[in-house]
């Protein structure tokens, strides 16, 4: 503060003396005076007259100096106490309040008061400089706030981000894109972006995104190869920013370039795909069985009634087939949407498990595959809905057939475990990986490398699931190993169990 | 002296309505469950024509093309295929890559794999006498 650095101390000796040396002079003048009319009369009456007027002198130069000491002893107070008072926190009134009332008619008041119009007025500059300056340290503070908010949530994005000039050099990424292409950003500068990215689709999109206008962006389904060779499909957006986001006109024209991960949704669509694939091969090889029988009857190429039997039995099985097989998709469906019937009841087990053998003993003599019965002794009763339970039985059934190598064996347990009802088919087949193991009940799943030993749906497991686990509050599990065989378990509550969590679910 | 056919499917419907109509035209038909049994039965005796379905279990309909195409003997046996594979087969691609002179798609007349037979044999070249089996088969699902 400039107030602060004015040195008042030594002001009213300074002025005591001017005062002093003043009277002193004078006193010397008078003197002078004196000396030059002593020349005239006598000495005896000029030595005395200058004495006295000489103390005339010195008497006067002390009252000038005592009078002028009072006063600047009081404008010296005045002027102490203004440089104390902090200019930051003062008004107008509290400087009049907090400085030492003036008498009236002092000699010194009018400067002194416009002194004190200065420092009001330096308190009011004082006081908005400081304003303002608390004012931009918080915008200032709110900036990087929102500054290193930003640069969190673009590091936190599980989208990989990049910006680049109009060069194509990259001049940010997060750290997803960092991963997925497999570079550093930090610490180098203006990189070439098709040095970094091994792209060309991607690097195309950007020269053509930046041959646009500002604002428009530009879309594309891209494939790229990420950091640990494993193709992923991307869906790229790439932005120019606004003009007034670079504010100048020399300010780099900058391009975002977001990519959202789609390999699921591809997977989705091909598995949609092969679905409807396999769905078709299986409706289409029952059908084709019909109207080849049914144009052989029409053409009159069975002439006798035992072939023609023959054909019309063959034709009524692969209605069946078919039936079956539209019922399977149906009930997925069904259970899926939450709008399947269940009507559960009292029934053995064993004859359940009996009935579905039977059904699937047909597809395992064909293979030779030996199907074995090892049901428990005890008659064990279950509270299930029984067609969608046989169901269940049969999909894991022809699992097992088909997927075990001719000559092969397939077996069938049931047994009580505690209070739950077990019952299991083992096969010594091709077996399951543990990934497989994992997704083998997502629907329309198939083992890539068995698809071709047996055609499916990849709706058989889901289906088993569903009716156990969502119908019946179960629990289905595989446990396998490639080249070792699977064994599918089924876990079912008591009917103790099941009939409470029944009558639960019907209240 | 008869024709000699082979017919190789893994459904039996299908493969019993091929030879009841086959035979009955006059060809010796001989009928195998997969494709190891047909390679099995082409070593033993070459047939005049091999009749095969695409997807079969132990070795494919692609894969005993393949068989076929790779042994001296059998180089120039003329192949028909029939499938009921959907959009991941054209006859363009089984012509070009594995000789079959028809595609046949399922379900198929027994009366017009007939006629293919009979022309193939007679040297024509196959008028797409098989319905179906004469356009490229087209993705049934939209992509």
């Amino acid at each position: 503060m400039a107030m602060a650095n004015i040195d008042f101390t030594n002001l009213p000796r300074r002025m005591a003396l001017t005062a002093t040396v003043a009277g002193l002079i004078a006193a010397g003048l008078v003197c002078a005076v004196a000396w030059a009319m002593a020349s005239v009369p006598s000495w005896w009456v000029s030595a005395p007259l200058a004495v006295l007027v000489g103390m005339a002198g010195v008497g006067i130069a002390l009252a000038i100096s005592l009078f002028w000491h009072q006063r600047i002893g009081i404008a010296d107070a005045y002027l102490r106490r203004l440089a104390q008072l902090d200019p930051r926190d003062m008004t107008e009134e509290t400087v009049s309040a907090n400085l030492p009332q003036l008498p009236t008619e002092f000699p010194l008041g009018p400067a002194l008061e416009r002194i004190q119009a200065a420092f009001t007025r330096f308190c009011t500059q004082i006081q908005d400089a400081e304003q303002g300056r608390a004012l931009l340290d918080i915008r200032c503070r709110r900036a990087s706030q929102q500054s290193e908010q930003m640069s969190q949530i673009l590091a936190g994005l599980a989208e990989p981000v990049l910006v680049v000039d109009q060069y194509n050099d990259l001049v940010l990424a997060n750290r997803s894109a960092e991963k997925l292409f497999g570079f550093q950003v930090e610490g180098v500068e203006h990189r070439a972006l098709a040095k970094l990215v091994k792209n060309q689709r991607l690097i195309d999109l950007l020269k053509e995104t930046h041959s646009r206008s500002t604002g428009t962006a530009r879309t594309d389904e891209i494939e790229i190869v990420d950091d640990v060779g494993r193709p992923c499909w991307y869906s790229v957006t790439a932005t120019m920013l606004m003009a007034g986001a670079t504010s100048t006109d020399t300010a780099p024209h900058l391009a975002v370039v977001v990519l959202r991960d789609i390999s699921s949704q591809k997977a989705a669509q091909r598995r949609n795909a092969e679905f409807v694939s396999s769905v078709t091969h299986e409706m289409k090889t029952p059908l084709a069985g019909i109207k080849a029988y049914v144009e052989l009857l029409a053409d009159g190429d069975a002439e006798d009634e035992a072939t023609r039997d023959e054909f019309l039995d063959v034709i009524n099985t692969q209605a069946d087939r078919l039936q079956r097989l539209i019922e399977n998709m149906l009930n997925l469906a069904r259970i899926e949407a939450g709008a399947v019937r269940v009507n559960k009841a009292h029934c053995s087990l064993n004859e359940l498990l009996e009935e579905a053998l039977d059904i699937v003993q047909p597809a395992a003599q064909r293979k030779s595959i030996e199907l074995v019965a090892e049901l428990s002794p005890m008659h064990i009763r279950v509270f299930v809905d029984r067609d969608l339970m046989l169901q269940t039985a049969i999909n894991l059934l022809s699992n097992a057939v088909k997927y075990t190598p001719d000559g092969g064996r397939v077996t069938m347990r049931s047994r009580l475990v505690d209070d739950q009802v077990e019952f299991e088919v083992q096969d010594t087949g091709v077996g399951l990986s543990e990934d497989d193991c994992e997704r083998i009940f997502d629907k329309f799943y198939r083992v890539e490398k068995d698809s071709q030993m047996a055609s499916g749906t990849g709706l058989g497991l889901p289906l088993a699931k569903h009716i156990v686990s969502d119908v019946h509050q179960g629990n289905l599990s595989v446990t396998s190993r490639p080249g070792e065989g699977s064994t599918f378990v089924v876990t079912l509550p008591g009917t103790k169990q099941m009939t409470k969590v029944f009558e639960r679910s019907t209240v | 002296m008869p024709l000699r056919l082979l017919l190789c499917d893994d459904d039996l419907a299908i493969v019993r309505a091929a030879e009841f109509k086959l035979s009955r035209a006059g060809y010796e038909v001989e009928c195998a469950g997969d494709g190891q049994a047909g390679w099995e039965a082409i070593q033993r005796q070459r047939p005049d024509l091999l009749v095969t379905d695409c997807q079969m279990p132990r070795m494919t309909g692609l894969q005993l093309c393949e068989a076929v195409r790779g042994d001296a003997a059998t180089r120039d046996l003329p192949i028909i295929m029939l499938t009921a594979k959907g959009y991941e087969l054209t006859e363009a691609e089984v012509r070009q890559r594995y000789g079959v002179l028809k595609l046949v798609a399922k379900p198929f007349s027994p009366r017009e794999l007939l006629k293919s037979i009979d022309a193939v044999l007679r040297g024509d070249n196959p008028a797409p006498a098989c319905g179906e089996s004469a356009q490229t088969i087209e993705p049934s699902v939209a992509s």
